[in-house]
């Protein structure tokens, strides 16, 4: 693969394609290598999805024209093909089954939130259901009790780190 | 009922009668593509193999099984002439980004060069234009077979070849067949190749191009088709390697428009070791080609000492320059170059669109002609109408490169326009659009009938001068003083 025969722009490692918050109406093609979406909390990065070569990404701006929604940074190289957002939408209009992919994206992101939010319901749940039988435990010194919501804690962000470890490779294999 | 219809491409069958009057006895009974229907298409370049793929993707959102046959004499994996569709080769930016969205992401071994922007060299000097809105290398240039003629070239697949292989991912069988007959045998069209019957099909689908003979062999079916008028073309391809192409063109496509006698302009086009050298012209000859590598202006691209090769990879294909008449008939619809293309344009780009909009005309209404008229030939219309704005800005483009100072002032514009790309670039703009067929013609004509576009253009023309001379003056001066 030589480089003078990749479409589209290269990003370095690391490198910020998509800022979140930022107006911006084009969207995006991969062509080459791999990018991850990260949503800022804080200073905490969290990972929503990796993706990879002939995955598209920004196009909720394309059609809501809101601000970004998460940051879309290079994982080592990438060449991506930005879609211009004026000419896409004369094609769209001309020709409306255009959006078909973009739609089944859509839709197979929309089933893998709704998976994620019900494994997410049932770590809350449990955690919860948890604390209140502590509280109920009556007679247990608050010392013995700490190390309990401690591992109990550390439970709860196993659950939820393995949700988004299990969810971003599939993210891979959308169409 | 049978009626018995022939037609041959060197010579008409005893037997022959009207296709129109086999319609004509079935008109009113709805055609529709069942499951399981067989669809024949005649030519595997890009019109055929697209219409494969939209049609077969809808089928299954459809949930339906179609059988796809393309006919296809070449192949493309040969060197030269023989396996190539003869092009410059350009897939246009809009092109590129079509297709990535249909998820068709064109592999570096199809892409030959990434191009990022389009020089014009004129007598009077060169000028880069990139585009203003996006910052990338958006368009690709390929090779349409395998590689030019006497090549060791390797790892090149042809673009032809790879749309095809998409094809048959999506369930089509190819065959290596020339048709040299098609006949209406009942109500269906039945095929032939020397001789011999190959099959009977739901729907026939003519993306034969223009370059072969094809057409004419449709036309004897009196059904109302014509073939597009055409003009020619020659190109070659020369070899200098990767690394004198990326120093001298870069990452460019050139356009050269010169005063060489017979030669309307010449695009050059970098393809990793090699440069394919395009030439329209009203006849064009390979001493053109010779003509414009002699040229100073090209000379300076070349290696010192450049000879050009005694044998070097040449053709002389046509070109549309029109539309096809009634691109359609029941159970039968034409695609790309045998329908409308772009004109000088984005021919690939059109055999995109025409496809498509056969493809989903069969699935989504019907195969019947009315069919056709009502919901593909819109799109072939619209094309037509939109060609129509192109042979207008053409005609303006050289009537502006025939009034010096108005292409003087043109060129001033666009040269300082292209030093500061974050403003409006609106005349890098229109020769960015014209050229790379990222828009409609329609769209630029409409730009350019803007008031202030046109008084901008009249002001540089009459200030151009006065700023040259002052500039002229204000330097003696500074000479004398000095
Ligand atoms: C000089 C020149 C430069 C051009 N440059 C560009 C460019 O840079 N970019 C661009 O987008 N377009 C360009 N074009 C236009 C482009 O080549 C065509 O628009 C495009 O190839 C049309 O595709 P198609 O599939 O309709 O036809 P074709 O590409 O011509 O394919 C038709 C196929 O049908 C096959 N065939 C024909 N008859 C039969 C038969 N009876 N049986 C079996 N097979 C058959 C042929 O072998 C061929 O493979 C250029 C054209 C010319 C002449």
């Amino acid at each position: 693969m030589t480089e003078e025969s990749l479409l589209g722009r290269l990003y370095e490692d690391g490198e910020t394609i998509v800022e979140e918050g930022m107006q911006s109406r084009t969207m995006y093609v991969i062509q080459g290598g791999k990018v991850k979406v990260v949503k800022n909390d804080n200073g905490n990065e969290t990972v929503l999805a990796l993706l990879g070569e002939g995955d598209i990404f920004g196009e909720m701006s394309l059609f809501d024209a809101s601000p970004r929604s998460a940051t879309i940074k290079a994982v080592g190289e990438a060449r991506v093909l930005a879609i211009e957002h004026e000419g896409l939408m004369k094609r769209i209009k001309m020709d409306p089954t255009l959006a078909l992919r973009m739609i089944k994206q859509m839709c197979q992101r929309i089933r893998d939130l709704n998976a994620r939010l019900i494994v997410t319901k049932k770590a809350m749940h449990q955690a919860s259901e948890g604390l209140l039988q502590l509280q109920r435990t009556e007679g247990v010194p608050r010392k013995d009790l700490e190390p309990k919501i401690l591992a109990m804690v550390a439970q709860l962000q196993e659950n939820l780190h393995t949700l988004t470890e299990q969810y971003v490779p599939r993210d891979e294999s959308l169409p | 009922m049978s009626s018995s219809f022939t037609i041959h491409v060197l010579h008409s069958h005893p037997k022959a009668c009207c296709l129109h009057n086999v319609i004509s006895t079935r008109r009113g009974a709805r055609v529709i593509l069942h499951d399981g229907a067989r669809i024949a298409i005649i030519g595997g370049g890009p019109a055929g193999s697209l219409f494969c793929i939209f049609a077969s993707q809808l089928a299954r959102d459809m949930g339906m099984a179609l059988d796809f046959t393309i006919y296809e004499r070449k192949s493309f994996a040969s060197y030269g002439a023989s396996g190539c569709n003869m092009c410059a080769g350009v897939v246009s930016e809009s092109l590129v980004q079509l297709l990535a969205l249909e998820g068709i992401n064109l592999p570096p071994a199809v892409v030959q060069w990434g191009i990022e922007s389009y020089f014009f060299h004129t007598e009077g000097g060169s000028v880069e234009i990139k585009s203003s809105r996006l910052r990338q290398r958006g368009i690709a240039t390929v090779f349409r077979g395998g590689g030019p003629a006497g090549s060791l070239a390797k790892g090149i697949q042809s673009f032809d070849d790879f749309l095809l292989q998409r094809a048959v991912e999506h369930g089509a069988c190819v065959k290596r067949t020339f048709i040299d007959r098609v006949c209406m045998e009942g109500d269906k069209p039945r095929l032939y190749s020397g001789g011999k019957m190959l099959q009977d099909c739901d729907l026939l689908v003519g993306a034969f191009g223009i370059k072969a003979g094809t057409g004419k062999m449709f036309e004897d079916l009196s059904a109302g088709y014509k073939v597009p008028p055409t003009t020619k073309a020659v190109q070659s391809e020369i070899e200098l390697g990767s690394d004198w192409v990326e120093r001298r063109f870069g990452h460019s496509i050139h356009i050269f428009l010169l005063r060489i006698p017979g030669i309307k302009f010449v695009s050059v086009i970098p393809k990793g070791d090699y440069i394919t050298v395009s030439v329209l012209g009203k006849y064009p000859k390979s001493d053109h080609i010779t003509a414009f590598l002699d040229h100073s202006a090209m000379k300076k691209f070349l290696p010192s000492g450049f000879q050009i090769p005694q044998k070097f990879c040449h053709c002389f294909p046509k070109i549309s320059v029109g539309a096809a008449i009634k691109p359609f008939a029941r159970r039968a619809a034409f695609v790309g170059d045998a329908s409308s293309t772009r004109l000088y344009k984005d021919g690939i780009g059109s055999a995109y669109i025409t496809a498509k909009a056969a493809a989903h005309t069969a699935l989504l209404h019907g195969i019947g002609e009315k069919d056709f008229r009502e919901y593909y030939f819109p799109a072939c219309k619209s094309l037509n109408r939109d060609n129509l704005f192109g042979q207008h800005l053409f005609f303006v483009n050289k009537l502006i490169s025939v009034v010096s100072p108005v292409s003087r002032g043109y060129f001033h514009i666009v040269q300082s326009e292209q030093k500061n790309l974050q403003k409006n670039t609106p005349y890098s703009d229109v020769l960015w659009d014209m050229f790379t067929g990222s828009r409609f013609y329609k769209d630029i004509f409409f730009r350019t009938l803007h008031p202030w576009f046109i008084l901008y253009l009249l002001g540089a023309v009459v200030l151009y001068p006065i700023k040259k001379a002052f500039l002229f003056f204000a330097n003696r001066w500074k000479g004398v003083v000095l």
